[in-house]
């Protein structure tokens, strides 16, 4: 039998690992299942701490992530791709791919080494950095990327990275619930609304096109 | 049992704007148009009423008041007054707007709301919440004039913004998990014991809330967003969006121990010098008045910033930058708003002669941009003043000699620009638009709310001086 550190440990990784393969895939299509496998392992993780722990708030939270992360963003998704699916390939991204992958790497032990130093004396878990580490890659995703749909993916990953530090540092979060069905609501919205009107008014996802915002 | 006067008016005040951004979805325009304003005017009403009262104390765990959520209250919500009765006009002359006016309406009191609940409530938490509603409800609106330039900026103000709110919340999450606690108002008055978590949590709060306040090197979702929404939502958004994110940031810092660790306060004041040196230069080489404009509240949003780190007569001087500056932002958009119906042109070198074609809006004009660049003798000119005295009365002289730097910089460009349009002759100007003529008529709000910022700079408005000082107070600063 597993210690529960070690579980918590395994599944951070396998968390780690589908982060730096997002950095490194310059298609849309591949990053949807991508992501929703992240949420789903971050809703085991939640699923296991809410068994260990006996809280019923993390279990609704590990719910509503495989709810809407892992199944209703994604389908949300793969439908906007249907819709372009003569641009399903990020412009700009294919050339940069191994520059994207470095970045993540490099920028991953960073964030481990900075935790170290900084806040793992408060936080002493081995796999505390592991949301600091998935925090910063969800943010360099939206530095690096163009495309709306990416965009929208390095988002889920920031918001993955919340509900995971919350959880390992102060599971009794105040309005822990409520805000994570805000985050996805926030999310449910960019991607069904903004998306939607993007593809109408201006025919693309890719950011930079618009001369004007330039300055 | 009846309720105290403070009590009924928290209830009004979150009851308008909360009520007004349901029944403004009436399919009729006219009606849902006046709801919006009795919601505006109620809630500002309401505002008042908690400012004269002086307001102080908790009601129940999450919401509380104090001087400076009643100083911050009046400022948000006098602007949405002033914006929800200015947009009427300026409604009316746009093409095909993209949203229903009811919708629009709708969408503005949801807006307001969110600032609203933001500033009323205790826990830092469900503040985070509000800012991020704040997102939520303003996005659509930037939108309206279904241009492919204003749907990119709705988008990255959208992911921008949210992508900084994430590492505000990531940091209240490093708080709770060091204090055990998120109530502002318990923490302030027993400041938890400095460690390297609350530090980190307070600069990553920088951060965080530091994106939707406009600060560089975070800011770009801002001139975007700023000139592309319509000018009665980038009113709201330069005037009272900005002030409120510092709100909850400023909530965070005043967590920290007085004297505030040198560490973390170097690095605000790093922050809000930069943020105000690179937005005054910026400023110089803008082509849109709109830019121009949110290039100017980024400028002052990082003076705020950097008066925040300075403190003690500094931070008077950063509430009453703050009020003046929402007050005169508000007019200079509205100006700009009616600029560009008149127009049909936001290039600032498309557009000249205003004191003939639009008189009363080229005075204006000229007027807010003094104002928002701190002539003398609004009261954003004292406000300035006061944060470059803190910073000399402190012994730092580099960063009085930066801001000095920054204003002197925004002022002449902003106010050169601004002179172009106005009495710059006529030749190679864009003969109009094909819009309606604008009203000038329209133009009353921007003169009552320039009205409001000059007042603030040669007397002291009833209650809201006093308003000023007590608001000081809560933050630990001093008063002149």
């Amino acid at each position: 039998m597993l210690a529960s550190e070690e579980v918590v440990a395994l599944v951070g990784v396998g968390i780690l690992l589908t982060a730096l393969y997002l950095q490194a895939e310059s298609f849309v299509a591949p990053l949807i299942p991508t992501v929703a496998l992240q949420s789903l392992l971050l809703a085991f993780l939640l699923g296991w701490l809410a068994w260990t722990e006996r809280s019923v708030d993390l279990a609704i939270v590990a719910g509503l992530i495989v709810a809407i992360r892992a199944v209703v963003i994604p389908w949300v998704l793969r439908r906007q791709i249907r819709a372009f699916r003569w641009k399903v390939r990020e412009l700009h991204a294919a050339h940069r791919v191994t520059g994207h992958a470095l970045a993540a790497v490099a920028l991953a032990v960073i964030g481990w080494f900075v935790f170290q130093e900084t806040l793992a004396p408060a936080f002493p878990s081995p796999a505390a950095a592991l949301p600091f580490v998935l925090l910063l890659q969800g943010l360099l995703m939206l530095a690096t990327r163009s495309n709306s749909l990416v965009q929208v993916i390095g988002y889920l990953e920031l918001e993955n990275a919340i509900v995971y530090a919350a959880a390992l540092f102060a599971s009794e979060f105040p309005l822990f619930i409520e805000v994570v069905v805000f985050l996805d609501v926030l999310g449910v919205v960019l991607v069904g609304i903004i998306l939607s009107i993007q593809r109408d008014v201006t025919g693309t996802l890719e950011e930079g096109q618009e001369e004007a915002l330039s300055g | 049992m009846i309720p105290s006067a403070p009590t009924a008016a928290l209830f009004v005040l979150l009851a308008a704007p909360a009520s007004g951004a349901v029944l403004a979805l009436v399919p009729h325009p006219r009606v849902s148009e006046w709801i919006a304003r009795l919601a505006a005017l109620a809630s500002l009403g309401a505002a008042l009423v908690l400012l004269v009262t002086s307001a102080t104390g908790q009601w129940g765990s999450y919401l509380g008041l104090d001087p400076l959520s009643d100083l911050f209250l009046v400022m948000v919500t006098s602007i949405y007054a002033t914006s929800t009765w200015y947009s009427r006009r300026y409604l009316r002359t746009v093409a095909r707007p993209f949203l229903t006016i009811s919708t629009y309406y709708a969408l503005l009191a949801s807006f307001a709301f969110a600032m609203v609940a933001t500033l009323v409530v205790s826990d830092l938490g469900l503040m985070w919440i509000g800012i991020e509603a704040t997102t939520i409800a303003s996005a659509l609106l930037v939108v309206l004039e279904r241009k492919p330039t204003s749907v990119e900026a709705a988008w990255r103000y959208t992911i921008i913004a949210s992508a900084g709110l994430t590492i505000a919340l990531f940091a209240l999450i490093l708080l709770y998990g060091a204090t055990g606690t998120l109530n502002a108002f318990s923490l302030a008055a027993h400041p938890p014991a400095v460690s390297l978590p609350i530090e980190m949590a307070v600069v990553l709060a920088l951060v965080g809330y530091g994106t939707k306040v406009g600060l560089f090197p975070m800011h770009t979702w801002l001139p975007d967003a700023h000139s592309e929404a319509p000018s009665p939502v980038s009113a709201m958004f330069s005037g009272v969006l900005l002030p409120t994110a510092l709100y909850a940031f400023l909530r965070v810092y005043r967590i920290l121990p007085s004297p505030v660790p040198a560490a973390v306060s170097d690095l605000v004041l790093s922050f809000g010098l930069l943020t105000a040196l690179v937005a005054a230069f910026l400023l110089q080489r803008q082509r849109s008045y709109k830019r121009l404009l949110a290039y100017s509240s980024m400028e002052v949003m990082g003076l705020a910033v950097a008066g925040v780190a300075i403190g003690g007569i500094a931070l008077y001087g950063v509430l009453l930058l703050l009020v003046a500056h929402a007050f005169a932002k508000s007019s200079a958009f509205y100006c700009a708003g009616n600029v560009l119906r008149e127009t049909g042109t936001v290039r600032i070198d498309e557009v000249r002669d205003l004191r003939h074609r639009l008189p009363w809006t080229g005075a204006a004009w000229v007027l807010s941009g003094l104002g928002v660049t701190g002539a003398p003798p609004f009261g954003t000119f004292l406000g300035e003043l006061l944060i470059i005295v803190g910073a000399i009365a402190t012994g730092n002289i580099a960063a009085a000699s930066v801001i000095v730097v920054a204003v002197l910089v925004a002022f002449l460009g902003l106010n050169s620009q601004i002179g172009r349009m106005v009495f710059g002759s006529r030749e190679g100007a864009v003969a109009g638009s094909d819009a309606p003529p604008a009203s000038e008529r329209g133009m009353a709000v921007a003169y009552l709310n320039i009205g409001v910022a000059l007042v603030l700079g040669v007397a002291s408005l009833p209650y809201l001086s006093s308003a000023i000082r007590a608001a000081v107070s809560v933050l630990g600063g001093s008063a002149p």
